[in-house]
């Protein structure tokens, strides 16, 4: 298969994720294929147990997917060892998590240098410090996390996740475990990323707010793509979500 | 409250392995030289015979409280605050911090009285081992018999329960004076200086130790074997002096070996340094068994083998013979209770930090970084504890090599300090390397998340 010039920042080929054994299974995500070009913002949305998660995981080479291929930035996840995936994440992938995941032994600059040091890749001390003003965290620079609100805490991870330059970047719920003030900082940062260093950002949320600060959003239903919506506003994200939610209880109860 | 501890124990029983593995081996040999008190009671035990034996008994028993209110008191440090979330959550659902305590202590003295009964049938085979080991040595007649009754089980089972409720009220006290906020910001920022009343404990020991090395050195010179009474205890106390310091020694050390480590490690060696400097603690609590292990085991058999040395060609009275038993004895115990307690305090911190693993994985770490990371901090954490150990073993060996034989150093081999290290470093890196296998096992995005 010949790749186009410019890849697809991610490009997923029917997706599959089945949990649990022969008799009783799950079956999370179900053939999903999507390709988001370099430089998008795209939310991803869907109810509880819609396969969200599971598909942010499975793209991020997290989590093994039974079946389908994952390719970012043009160059396909294979999934060997945990050595070889890390490896491949290194390069490409960065990642946002709903509860930060910050080391808490290392100080806010440590945090952020630390993939650059892991990866064994030559150490911009001013780019990670700029990075950091960047996220309005200038003046932290040696704090701890536990010294830090959850807000800011969220902010050096976003610096983190976007100190080396990765094609892709990953959020879990960036806002889920944040005030509304915060929240918005966060989502303003992201947004930031992509129109200013036309990163590309890829959000998992339940939120129609944080999703409408995205270009495009993708839903997902019982592991299967439901519908984009493409410059979302919070009220049409909504009620799109209501309506989701309608389709499978219908199905449901026909079933 | 009680009955909650009793559905705690039932339905947790990972929690309390180590701390019931504690007090089970401590009553095994408690009871085991309790026997020789029910031994003296019976038919044709001369004076002598008594005497070897009551002496055995007491010394040990003396020792085993000690040493069990210490290692059930570092165990119960420990689960209890893996359990914080679960003691904050019961107070926020109403229970008193008196009520909190008394869960903690009904939970241990339960599990005490259980390990101490379940203790019987191995304490049996070991007190007559004891009894034949005298007897074969001559240290106690033929015609005596070896008895095991009333006197091993009430000492053995009062001795471990009172051990063990000394140390989980003191365990109970410290947790539950911390408030839930305090105790969560705690755990992510440490304040890095001792208390002052560590401080003072740590330099009360020190000087205890370094005045039996010269009592020892002076008011014993030349008076034989009879200065072991105050050289044998110089290492134990100056060894818990220098444990009590362990959070400084371990920042002098780090901070000699940062240099060192960062550059044979690379990222691994870097995050070592950050780990050690950034919890010195957690770090210190591991130290301080390596250091007690190898203070008290190096200072004891250099005196024994000293002695030996000095006794050579000579026949040895029936009292030199029971000492160097019980030198062998009070050894084989302490290091038996320093490495539980180091592979213990190692295997439970290293379990505590699965989240840490998980996240350092998630931000790039590939597992053999991970491995690499630990090793290095093993590594130190070893270095810092035999450095000091030994020298907490000089506050026995070289006074009593200068009462015994006029030379500072002894004529004995290095084999055996050698062997002492290399037993506790080969310790430290099996059971952290092997926790760490375990915790890395788990997928990282799970294990960040638990």
């Amino acid at each position: 298969m010949s790749e186009p010039h410019s890849p697809d920042a991610l490009r997923l080929v029917s997706l599959r994720k089945v949990y649990g054994t022969a008799q009783n299974q799950v079956i999370a995500l179900d053939g999903v294929t999507l390709s988001l070009p370099p430089g998008s913002f795209t939310a991803i949305m869907g109810p509880s147990g819609s396969g969200k998660s599971t598909l942010l995981q499975c793209a991020a080479g997290l989590d093994e997917p039974s079946g389908g291929q994952v390719f970012v930035d043009g160059a396909e996840l294979t999934f060997g060892s945990e050595t070889e995936l890390t490896k491949f994440r290194r390069r490409r992938i960065g990642f946002v998590f709903q509860q930060f995941n910050l080391l808490p032994a290392l100080t806010v600059l440590q945090n952020v240098v630390l993939p650059l040091r892991l990866a064994g890749a030559r150490v911009d001390r001013r780019r990670c410090r700029s990075l950091l003003e960047q996220v309005g965290l200038g003046d932290r620079l040696h704090h701890r996390p536990a010294e830090l609100s959850g807000g800011q805490q969220q902010r050096v991870a976003i610096a983190r996740a976007l100190v080396a330059e990765p094609a892709l970047v990953f959020a879990d719920e960036p806002t889920g475990a944040l005030d509304t003030r915060s929240a918005r900082a966060v989502l303003a940062l992201l947004q930031e990323a992509v129109r200013v260093d036309e990163q590309t950002v890829v959000m998992v949320t339940h939120d129609p707010v944080a999703a409408s600060y995205a270009d495009e959003v993708v839903f997902l239903a019982d592991g299967r793509l439901a519908g984009r919506l493409a410059r979302p506003t919070a009220e049409a994200v909504a009620e799109r979500m209501t309506h989701l939610g309608d389709d499978v209880t219908r199905q449901a109860v026909g079933a | 409250m009680s009955s909650l501890a009793l559905r705690s124990l039932r339905f947790r029983p990972g929690a309390f392995a180590a701390s019931f593995a504690s007090m089970f081996l401590g009553a095994v040999i408690l009871m085991a030289f309790a026997s020789m008190l029910d031994t003296s009671g019976g038919p044709g035990v001369s004076s002598t015979d008594e005497e070897t034996l009551i002496t055995m008994a007491t010394v040990v028993g003396g020792w085993g409280l000690v040493i069990v209110a210490f290692a059930v008191g570092s165990m119960l440090t420990l689960s209890v605050r893996q359990r914080s979330a679960e003691l904050a959550l019961l107070k926020s659902v109403g229970a008193t911090p008196a009520q909190v305590r008394r869960m903690i202590v009904g939970e241990t003295a339960l599990l005490a009285v259980v390990a101490a009964a379940a203790a019987i049938p191995l304490a049996v085979p070991t007190g007559r081992l004891v009894f034949e080991l005298l007897q074969s040595s001559g240290q106690v007649g033929e015609g005596v018999g070896y008895r095991f009754g009333g006197f091993a089980i009430t000492i053995g089972v009062g001795i471990t329960l009172l051990a063990s409720t000394i140390a989980a009220l003191v365990t109970a006290r410290r947790a539950t004076r911390m408030r839930a906020a305090d105790a969560i910001r705690d755990a992510a920022i440490e304040d890095p200086r001792m208390s002052r009343k560590r401080v003072v404990a740590a330099g009360l020991f020190l000087a205890a130790g370094i005045n039996c090395g010269v009592v020892t050195a002076t008011v014993f010179h030349g008076k034989g074997s009879d200065a072991m009474q105050t050289a044998g205890q110089a290492s134990i106390w100056s060894s818990i002096g220098l444990a009590l310091f362990a959070p400084a020694l371990v920042r002098v050390v780090s901070r000699v070996l940062a240099g060192p480590v960062e550059r044979i490690g690379g990222a691994s060696g870097y995050l070592t340094v950050q780990n050690v400097r950034g919890r010195t603690k957690e770090m210190a609590g591991a130290v301080m068994p390596i250091i007690l292990f190898t203070g008290i085991a190096t200072g004891t058999i250099y005196m024994q083998s000293i002695e030996n040395a000095a006794m050579d060609g000579l026949v040895k009275t029936n009292e030199q013979s029971n000492i160097e038993t019980l030198n062998f004895v009070v050894v084989g115990m302490v290091a038996l209770f320093a490495a539980i307690m180091l592979v213990n305090t190692l295997v439970a911190a290293t379990t505590y930090r699965r989240r840490e693993f998980g996240q350092q994985r998630l931000a790039g770490s590939t597992p053999p970084q991970v491995l690499r990371m630990v090793t290095l901090e093993s590594l130190v954490l070893a270095a810092t504890g035999v450095l000091f150990g030994s020298i907490a073993s000089i506050a026995t060996v070289v006074p009593y090599s200068i009462a015994r034989t006029d030379s500072v150093l002894p004529d004995a081999t290095i084999a055996i300090s050698l062997g002492i290290v290399t037993a506790a470093a080969a310790l430290t890196l099996a059971a952290s390397l092997g926790a760490t296998r375990r915790a890395i096992r788990t997928p990282a995005i799970r294990a960040a998340v638990s």
